[in-house]
């Protein structure tokens, strides 16, 4: 009796686990201001609904870590998964898995190199990572105009190099400039890294500054480096008046350097938008229902002008 | 035998056997690096790297540049203090970077400002009591109290269960993180009161590297705590028997190499006025870079403070070069690399030297 007691109770929890969509999400690293965003906005809208419940891996920025969560999603039976992927040109193999299993498989944030081939069963959510580095550049070329600058010294602040959007950010500023969309001529003085992280801008644009070079503005590939020149800068006596500084992301450390008048252009990208699309996506994938391969969520130009309207966006 | 040194003998210690004592061997590699920045800037680009060549600009060296060279190290070269102790004692610590991202996030935490520019702090929020504006010593306290304890525990697991520091440092390593991560669930803690961000202004993580080597340095030459830790370094059994505390002592050498890393995330998150989870990757590995190249031996009781300080400076004149020449950040990796291998090498190439002059 007592066997069959315990059994009706397993069997019946399992009953309502198994009514509930279960989502498996590796995302490539935790410790990502930007991707915290995002993943928090799948566990928030996850954990507005009974029937949804997520589980939410860190791949740690290893390919093979995120194939092994992946595959033990599937082991697990989840009824569809969402990869934030590592390495956006190792996703083939992830999509084979998937497809194998036929469980449904939602890209975010990153595009993967297969995005022509992948399956019906697959799609991607994520921003037009052109777009970013384009909206910068051009804001930062036509304030530089406004200040009544025709040709302009620039550095910029490169992001981990491994990464796509890094290397993507950077073409973007040489392709305005090629394409002649840029306001005022713009001369690079030099271009290096500083992986994404403030410490690190700092340093590097303490070291720039010890040169003594002229310069009008610095594009940096994300927030965080830009308020690293930016803290460098004013270290070093400079009027953040007479230079234009830009970034990507909007974070809220960028738009109060922007409410300070030192941050002149960010460029938004939906983290929240880009996660809870990625959950929808899924579920509707899930339930059987046509997604389109490609659901964008577009990047937005933040300036000054608009900055109130994304205080407490991200 | 003529006078030693320091530590409890060995052959490597007696003075008169060896032609130049460790750090000058360092000290002259820092020239030489230097001297290579100053004449390649010279002659590709007719720049000085150490010099004033700037219009406008009085003084004879190029004091921003001087500046950067020791500040772009100083919060490294802070834990590097505390790892040089470790390894002086033939032990490892590779827990140091992320006990920095989780000291410094929650001693951020104690540190909030209660509104930015008349909006609310959001983040603030945190404690939902409102535990904003508080006096600048608790942050600090925080702080120092975090790192300490995170040192006893690596210290006691070394001392007393006897595994190997290469794995409880590994495991404080990893776990650390994952309580960086967990205190805020990832996310940044910015927007520190004007007296924490007064810590790390400035100059102020040089004077207070400069300030902690030096308080070091006395330390482990002229106190019976660094005796001892060249002692059990140098020989951890004769140490035992000569009557010294050995798991008392390398419990207080962890707890001690935890208290600089504390205040390593203090001054570094006051420097960046944000603590972040992901802050301090791969700081461990600098750190012990820093000594090694300094010629702290990793197997243990032989390497001074001075050599570390000397260590530091060499990294920071290597980021400084390979910017000042405009060259990408790879070369300067192998560069990185190579040179930490090189150290080692000249290091037992030397040792080998003296004791054959025996």
């Amino acid at each position: 009796m007592k066997t069959f007691l315990i059994t009706t109770a397993i069997a019946s929890a399992l009953a309502v686990s198994a009514s509930a969509e279960n989502i498996g999400v590796s995302m490539s690293r935790f410790d990502d201001n930007w991707l915290t965003v995002l993943r928090n906005a799948i566990s928030a809208r996850a954990d507005a609904s009974d029937d949804i419940s997520v589980q939410i891996e860190d791949a740690r920025d290893d390919v093979a870590r995120q194939l092994d969560q992946v595959k033990n999603f599937i082991a697990t039976g989840v009824d569809a998964i969402v990869v934030n992927a590592v390495d956006t040109s190792a996703t083939q193999a992830l999509t084979d898995e998937a497809e194998a299993a036929g469980i449904p498989l939602v890209f975010v944030n990153r595009m993967p190199v297969n995005l022509d081939s992948l399956p019906d069963s697959q799609a991607f959510v994520g921003s037009d990572e052109r777009d970013s580095g384009t909206l910068e550049t051009i804001a930062v070329c036509d304030q530089l105009a406004a200040a009544g600058k025709t040709e302009a010294d620039i550095y910029i602040m490169m992001g981990m190099l491994s990464n796509q959007a890094a290397v993507q950010r950077t073409q973007d500023i040489h392709d305005v400039v090629e394409a002649g969309k840029c306001a005022v001529t713009l001369n690079v003085i030099d271009k290096q890294t500083a992986e994404w992280q403030r410490d690190l801008a700092q340093d590097l644009m303490t070291n720039w500054l010890s040169s003594g070079t002229p310069f009008d503005a610095v594009i940096s590939n994300n927030d965080e480096m830009a308020i690293g020149a930016i803290q460098a800068i004013k270290a070093a006596g400079i009027s953040m008046e007479d230079v234009v500084i830009g970034g990507v992301d909007a974070t809220q450390d960028a738009l109060l350097a922007m409410a300070a008048g030192e941050l002149d252009v960010t460029v938004f990208q939906n983290a929240a938008g880009q996660g809870e699309g990625a959950l929808d996506a899924a579920l509707a994938l899930a339930r059987g229902e046509e997604v389109d391969r490609t659901v964008w969520v577009p990047f937005e130009l933040v300036t000054p002008a608009n900055m109130r309207d994304y205080v407490a966006a991200n | 035998m003529t006078d030693t040194t320091h530590g409890i003998g060995g052959l490597t210690f007696d003075a008169s056997k060896r032609d130049w004592p460790p750090e000058a061997g360092v000290a002259i590699a820092l020239v030489l690096i230097t001297a290579t920045f100053e004449i390649l800037g010279r002659l590709i680009y007719g720049e000085s790297f150490l010099f004033n060549t700037r219009e406008g600009v009085d003084g004879l060296f190029n004091t921003q540049r001087l500046q950067v060279i020791i500040l772009q190290v100083s919060i490294i070269g802070i834990i590097s203090l505390g790892v040089t102790q470790v390894i002086l004692t033939g032990g490892i610590d590779l827990s140091s970077g992320s006990v920095v991202a989780m000291t410094a996030m929650i001693a951020m935490s104690f540190a909030q400002v209660g509104d930015i520019n008349g909006i609310p702090n959001s983040r603030a929020v945190f404690f939902d009591s409102g535990w904003v504006n508080l006096p600048v010593m608790l942050p600090v306290l925080v702080a120092l109290a975090v790192g300490l304890c995170a040192g006893l525990v690596n210290g006691a697991f070394v001392a007393y269960t006897g595994i190997p520091p290469f794995i409880a440092t590994l495991g404080m390593m990893v776990a650390a993180r994952g309580a960086a991560q967990w205190w805020t669930a990832g996310q940044p803690v910015s927007f520190p009161t004007e007296s924490y961000a007064a810590i790390g202004g400035g100059m102020m993580p040089v004077a207070i590297f400069v300030g902690l080597a030096i308080l070091f340095h006395l330390i482990l030459k002229y106190t019976v705590y660094g005796k001892h830790t060249y002692a059990i370094g140098s020989n951890e059994a004769a140490a035992r028997m000569s009557g010294i505390n050995v798991k008392r002592h390398k419990l207080m050498v962890y707890a001690m190499a935890g208290l600089l890393t504390g205040i390593a995330a203090l001054v570094l998150s006051s420097k960046n006025l944000t603590a972040q989870s992901g802050m301090g990757l791969m700081y461990e590995l600098d750190a012990i870079a820093m000594a090694v190249i300094g010629g702290i031996s990793l197997q243990g009781g032989r390497g001074s403070v001075l050599g570390t300080v000397l260590g530091a400076l060499i990294f920071g004149v290597i980021i400084s070069g390979f910017t000042f020449l405009k060259l990408d950040a790879y070369y300067q990796e192998m560069v990185k690399g190579g040179i930490i291998v090189g150290a080692v090498v000249l290091d037992q190439w030397r040792q080998g030297r003296a004791a054959r002059k025996m």
